[in-house]
């Protein structure tokens, strides 16, 4: 029988004018590996970090339901989260397991514990050896591995992943991959954020696609193949996402001084989010 | 309660950790602070006497003009000699009206041809000998202003001794003359004031304004890299997705800025204290005698004043969202502790109004005042006590509340 973890109830985030979740909602079963997919500026960030508590819902709510059915607003109950944020967040003076020890304390997990299960888990991504070291020099996928390690440091019942793979080569990838499948075989939920739709149907059980704010399909790869008429994961997409996409970013707080002096400085109005820029500007790719 | 205090520990020491690991860092805050004052007071002197006695070994070109009939003093040539000055005698041009004018001199001293220009006019006066006297030269050239340093040494020892033979002739000394009320004995020793007492009185006249200066300027950079920085290099939205809450995350970076910018402190009177013990004889200037309320009064102020500048300093930088403008709004507002801090160094404690103790930042520097002089008025520690805990919960307040912030998890980065 399924049991659902973290439920996300009719939650919208807006920031100031920006509409950039509208009233989704959703349930995360126990041993679930749920694919967040979407393209940028899509809200897939924003629904991570609404799941883990670091945003407040604009309307709605986001609650952790524990063993006995109680239900818990997700801030008052982060122990039970491990988070692999996209920038991974390393401290470059401290060594690996420095770091991961950081965020085991914040979880009053004992030295010993931590290490013991760092070590484990370290050995399966074949990054023992680099538990000493500074973060400094490490590449992007020694990051990512870190920042996974550290994630799973405290054993939590619920894995968030942003981009988990970006920047990883082919053989740390599949490492990576084979670790989050595990975790889901050991009942372990894991959201797993990615632009990367082979990566989500090879890894998850289910696919949330979000696309402008709003949640267009929840189902597993093979249901949604079926019920858009397609072949691949891919082709699914796209037929969901038909509509023209925008690029919202979390745009940040501005004073009334500051909004009219960038005004000043740049000689016109800023385009609301979502505007396109006129002809002749930068477009990202 | 215990987990709180097991995390803001956890914090802390992981930023204490991180600033032990920058060894630009540990050169900044504690290296630099603790040489700033013996480099000053010591270093500094030395130097400047090596490079003034350097210049005593130079040959300089003196040119004397004297005013036609009168004779070149006979006197002066030893001196010149023994400073080392190489001298020709010109006639002095009648058409000045007054020796200091220049004339066409003041382009062949700009040349160095020559370095410096002595006139000599005689005049009648009852005095045993009478000059009137210019000394020419340009301040601007190193060799020209030694040639005017030492020709005024030669001048004033000539005085001297036109002096001693002017009085002399009337059967005066110079003392008799010049200094018929004269002090009896050491003058030292009428001062009642114990070495200590006067170590404490010139202590309060600027330490006070050392620790308020350099607790600000010292706790910016840690406040920033432990806020903006964080922001900017992505690692706080990691660090704020744990269990610890905002408040302890805030506690805990405040105790590791607390620790760096109180070492920088430390480290920095004690460089003062060497150089002033380095520089001053002991009988002079003791150890400043402390009573046990006055340094316990002493360290208290200075915790409250750093708890509040630490506080505020990490509010506004947890405010910005990257590092570089984090230190443009930091900077001007250093400004905003220096100045109060400078001028309470010149509030009379003699019948001083109670306000002065409530004011921000005056408060504290008046009581590090009072503290060091060993003045216990029950009401000043009472009004600055209450008034800087007032300041520091407002301050401590007021950073939790931007520690709130919902964009506290953005990183330009």
């Amino acid at each position: 029988m399924t049991r659902t973890l973290l439920s996300v109830r009719e939650v919208s985030k807006n920031f100031g004018d920006v509409e950039a979740l509208k009233t989704i909602s959703l349930d995360l079963n126990k041993g679930d590996i749920v694919g967040l997919v979407g393209g940028n500026g899509a809200g897939k960030t924003t629904l991570l970090r609404l799941l883990c508590g670091l945003y407040k819902p604009s309307t709605g709510k986001v609650v952790f339901v524990d063993d006995g059915g109680v239900e818990h607003p997700i801030h008052k109950v982060r122990s039970n989260l491990g988070v692999v944020p996209e920038a991974t967040g390393l401290y470059a003076r401290l060594t690996a397991w420095e770091n991961i020890r950081y965020h085991s304390r914040l979880n009053n997990i004992d030295d010993k514990q931590a290490w013991n299960r760092t070590l484990r888990l370290a050995q399966a991504l074949e990054m023992e050896d680099d538990l000493q070291r500074q973060t400094r020099g490490f590449s992007r996928g020694m990051r990512q591995k870190t920042a996974l390690l550290r994630a799973l440091s405290h054993d939590p019942d619920i894995l968030l992943l942003d981009e988990p793979t970006g920047g990883l080569d082919v053989t740390s990838a599949r490492r990576v991959r084979d670790l989050v499948r595990k975790l889901g075989d050991e009942g372990r939920t894991v959201i797993y954020s990615t632009h990367q739709l082979n990566e989500a149907q090879q890894v998850c059980d289910r696919i949330v696609i979000i696309h402008n704010g709003t949640l267009r399909a929840d189902g597993s790869p093979s249901n949604l193949m079926k019920l858009t008429n397609t072949d691949s994961l891919e082709d699914a997409f796209v037929e969901l996402t038909q509509d023209e996409s925008r690029e919202v970013e979390t745009p940040e707080p501005e004073s009334k001084f500051q909004r009219f002096w960038s005004r000043l400085t740049t000689g016109r109005k800023q385009p609301p989010s979502g505007e396109s820029p006129p002809s002749g500007g930068e477009v990202d790719a | 309660m215990r987990n709180g205090l097991s995390r803001v520990w956890t914090v802390a020491s992981k930023e204490l950790l991180d600033f032990i690991r920058d060894w630009r860092t540990l050169v900044a805050l504690v290296l630099i602070p603790l040489l700033i004052f013996p480099l000053f007071f010591i270093a500094l002197p030395i130097f400047l006497q090596g490079e003034m006695s350097e210049l005593d070994y130079y040959s300089l070109n003196l040119e004397v003009q004297i005013a036609e009939g009168d004779e070149f003093p006979e006197q002066l040539i030893q001196p010149f000699i023994d400073n080392n000055l190489n001298y020709t005698i010109e006639n002095l041009d009648d058409g000045l009206t007054n020796l200091s004018v220049s004339g066409p001199d003041a382009i062949r001293l700009r040349e160095g041809t020559p370095h410096v220009i002595l006139r000599l006019q005689q005049t009648n006066t009852n005095s045993s000998e009478s000059w009137n006297y210019a000394i020419l030269y340009d301040a601007t050239s190193e060799l020209s202003s030694e040639g005017n340093s030492r020709m005024k040494g030669i001048i004033f020892d000539w005085e001297q001794k036109i002096i001693g033979l002017t009085l002399a002739e009337v059967n005066l000394t110079k003392q008799e003359a010049l200094d018929p009320i004269h002090w009896d004995g050491d003058v030292s020793n009428a001062n009642v004031a114990t070495s200590a007492q006067s170590a404490g009185f010139a202590l309060s006249m600027f330490i006070p304004m050392i620790v308020a200066i350099w607790t600000a300027t010292s706790a910016i950079q840690p406040s920033i890299d432990l806020t903006a920085g964080e922001r900017e290099r992505g690692t706080m939205e990691a660090l704020l997705c744990t269990p610890a809450n905002r408040v302890e995350l805030l506690y805990g970076k405040w105790v590791a800025v607390g620790v760096v910018a109180g070492t920088s402190v430390l480290f920095q009177l004690a460089g003062l204290l060497f150089a002033v013990a380095f520089l001053i004889p002991s009988d002079i200037f003791g150890m400043p005698t402390l009573s046990i309320w006055s340094m316990a009064s002493l360290l208290l102020s200075v915790l409250l004043f750093a708890v509040f500048v630490v506080a505020v300093e990490l509010a506004l930088a947890v405010r910005a969202h990257s590092v570089k403008e984090a230190g443009t709004v930091l900077g001007p507002i250093v400004i905003a502790f220096i100045v109060p801090a400078m001028f309470a160094q010149f509030v009379n404690l003699e019948g001083i109004e109670w306000w002065w103790f409530v004011a921000p930042i005056f408060n504290v520097c008046l009581a590090m005042r009072e503290a060091l002089l060993n003045i216990t008025d029950l009401s000043h520690i009472a009004l600055w006590l209450g008034s800087s805990l007032f300041y520091a919960f407002i301050a401590v307040t007021w950073a939790a509340r931007q520690f709130q912030r919902e964009d506290l998890v953005e990183s330009i980065s």
